[in-house]
């Protein structure tokens, strides 16, 4: 049996030269070895992968029209056979989704593995950030309830006051004046098919530059200790990165379970009782537009706009401004003190939001 | 069986003396085997030398010819040439038994030209370009299809003057709204919020002016006289577009709060605290003769002090 086994994969190995793949693939040599900090990346090519799944069994029912998109998604929810599960699954994986993406980019930043001859990984990293933003933000309008509607109204009203392009990236995205059945077709077109083969493409191009570049390794540790240490990407780091996959598995599952995904009313301009709250990680944000400061046009303009976009530019820029070779913490305080900044002001603005009384 | 092939560093041998070092060696990308060697001569010529040339490979390459022979053979030209890590041919790697090093292969006669290389660069990018360009306009057309539609100035029904008992006290006054999007037409529900204003507010509001609306073009196509009691206000914050409410506040007592960015407007709709750029948007309201109190279903963009007309 076994030497029918290695036959068949002979022939196959013989035509597509599957060993020297695979071991060009696993025998990636880790200086200083395998660590389960290094499993942020794998989990989020998991989770990924999950969303693909999910995302193409909701697809089997979910209708992306106007009229029978809520409908659809209560269908799924109610009538189909775990289908509450996958739904909320694919609901709860995008926001671990997020959080995996933050730890990641803080990781590589605190640890300098953006430096040379890491830029480019970095850059490619930036832009998967913000399409795994977008996804998160056409998903929302999918399921065509309250929830969705006002998210996508507000979030498009602030797009729409981009300078001079704000205007038509308002009605392109909402085909349209309002949000409405052309809406719900584009971010369904965006969300199934431009965005995940855009994330595609760049996650390939982002791991290949990675391979290109090598991994960074620790921080500390002279050449020779990190050579003398190095292991292969497989057999150890698989295995950690699967431990924490697991992990990520579970947390989902238990998320999905505890709090499956309920639809609000179907959507309306007509609100109703229902306070407009965008999703968790946009939380901070919408508080902060709430501020006197950025009151008024220009105020909104600054808060919604300018400082997102010079955020996003300050990122972009980090191994072009950070240039200095070394990468233990330590010795980076301006650094490491802004990143600890943002993150700051982003979970107290979000702390914020959660005291804030309406009244 | 192939014969030991000859390693790059080798020792060259001629029938007669010492010739030299295999430099590099060179492959045929077609037959997937190698065909000739680079010697370098010991006056650092590089010739190139077919294989059948070689007699023996062991600790070194023995040849067939002549030292003088040898200096016969044409001299490698290196531009010619691509190597294996430039250029991918399939199943060539399993094949060759060469020590790291350059393994040349020859480039297509017909490519050594640049020029004409050039000529058809150029010539390729024109063809896709006059594929692609026509086809911008079109996609472009196909695009913004839905984007840019009439305003729609019809009279929608929102309560009737007599269910204003009460002045200042509004109300959020639901509509059934139908709307055709492409194909596909829908109703759903709509709120704007109404009241029947005391002079006060009124005044606070209209300021002594009647209160024109203009389209695109700058004509008028309603007029609220200042004097007509019946306010209604679109239900579309504008700071960003939420649903705002009439409701008591901690500070204010009533006011109309917006849930989202807590700003809040007082009854003449003006802006107390809070992130809004301008006051709510009166819109144009009539009174039927039957008693029922009409709007247009007017929507500006939220975010501007100037009100910019969307439906």
């Amino acid at each position: 049996m076994r030497r029918i086994t290695k036959q068949i994969f002979d022939w196959f190995d013989e035509r597509a030269g599957l060993r020297e793949l695979s071991d060009k693939m696993l025998n990636e040599p880790m200086p200083g070895g395998a660590r389960y900090a290094y499993v942020f990346g794998s989990i989020l090519v998991y989770i990924f992968i999950m969303q693909l799944v999910t995302g193409i069994l909701l697809m089997f029912y979910y209708a992306p029209t106007a009229d029978h998109a809520y409908e659809s998604t209560q269908y799924i929810i109610h009538n189909v056979e775990y289908g509450w599960f996958i739904l909320s699954f694919h609901f709860w994986s995008s926001s671990v989704m997020v959080v995996m993406v933050v730890i990641h980019m803080s990781q590589v930043f605190l640890w300098g593995a953006y430096k040379k001859p890491g830029e480019l990984v970095w850059v490619v990293g930036t832009v998967l950030f913000v399409l795994v933003v977008a996804m998160g933000f056409t998903g929302y309008l999918l399921p065509w309830d309250q929830r969705s509607f006002w998210a996508t109204t507000v979030g498009i009203e602030i797009a729409d006051k981009v300078p001079l392009v704000g205007d038509f990236i308002g009605q392109f995205l909402r085909g349209g004046p309002t949000t409405g059945a052309h809406t719900i077709n584009r971010f369904f077109v965006l969300h199934v098919m431009i965005l995940p083969l855009a994330i595609m493409g760049l996650a390939t191009l982002h791991i290949y530059l990675f391979r290109k570049a090598g991994p960074a390794g620790p921080y500390k540790g002279t050449h020779r200790e990190l050579t003398k240490t190095s292991e292969y990407f497989f057999p150890r780091q698989v295995y950690k990165d699967s431990v924490a996959i697991g992990l990520v598995f579970l947390i989902t599952c238990a998320l999905a379970f505890y709090e499956p995904v309920e639809l609000l009313q179907e959507a309306t301009p007509e609100p109703g009782d229902y306070n407009p709250v965008p999703e968790w990680y946009f939380l901070f944000l919408f508080q902060m537009l709430r501020y006197e400061m950025f009151s008024g046009e220009w105020g909104q303009i600054i808060g919604s706009i300018v400082i997102p976009l010079a955020f996003m530019i300050w990122l972009v820029a980090i191994p072009f401004i950070f240039r200095n070779p070394e990468r233990r913490l330590w010795k980076r305080k301006i650094g490491i003190a802004t990143w600890a900044l943002i993150l700051f002001a982003v979970a107290w603005l979000t702390y914020d939001f959660s005291i804030t009384e309406v009244h | 069986m192939l014969m030991m092939q000859p390693k790059i560093k080798m020792k060259v041998f001629g029938c007669d003396r010492d010739v030299g070092e295999v430099a590099n060696v060179i492959a045929d990308p077609v037959a997937k085997t190698l065909s000739h060697i680079v010697v370098r001569t010991e006056d650092r010529g590089q010739r190139v030398v077919p294989l059948d040339q070689i007699a023996e490979v062991s600790e070194g390459v023995r040849l067939r010819c002549s030292a003088v022979e040898v200096s016969g053979y044409p001299l490698l030209c290196r531009d010619d040439y691509t190597t294996v890590h430039q250029q991918e041919v399939a199943g060539l790697e399993a094949r060759l038994d060469v020590e790291p090093g350059e393994t040349l292969i020859p480039i297509p006669e017909g490519d050594r030209d640049i020029p004409r290389r050039g000529f058809f660069t150029k010539f390729t990018v024109v063809i896709n370009a006059v594929l692609a360009l026509p086809l911008v306009y079109p996609v472009l057309k196909f695009l913004i299809h839905p984007m840019y539609g009439a305003y729609d100035n019809t009279w929608v029904k929102l309560a009737r003057a007599d269910q204003f008992s009460d002045v200042d006290a509004p109300k959020s006054y639901r509509f059934k709204k139908t709307l055709k999007e492409g194909y596909l037409e829908r109703t759903f529900d709509k709120s704007h919020w109404a009241m029947k204003a005391s002079p006060e507010t009124l005044e606070a509001i209209y300021q002594g002016k009647d209160r024109e609306f203009r389209d695109k073009n700058g004509d008028v196509y309603w007029v609220n006289r200042k004097d007509v009691p019946y306010i209604v206000y679109s239900g579309k914050c504008p700071h960003l577009g939420c649903g705002y409410k009439w409701r008591s506040t901690k500070k204010y007592d009533m006011a109309f709060l917006c849930p989202c960015h807590l700003t809040i407007y007082n009854i003449a709709g003006s802006v107390l605290t809070g992130p809004a750029p301008r006051a709510l948007d009166v819109l144009p309201t009539r009174v039927t003769p039957g008693g029922d109190i009409e709007t247009i279903d007017v929507e500006y963009k939220a975010g501007l002090v100037k009100r910019v007309r969307v439906i």
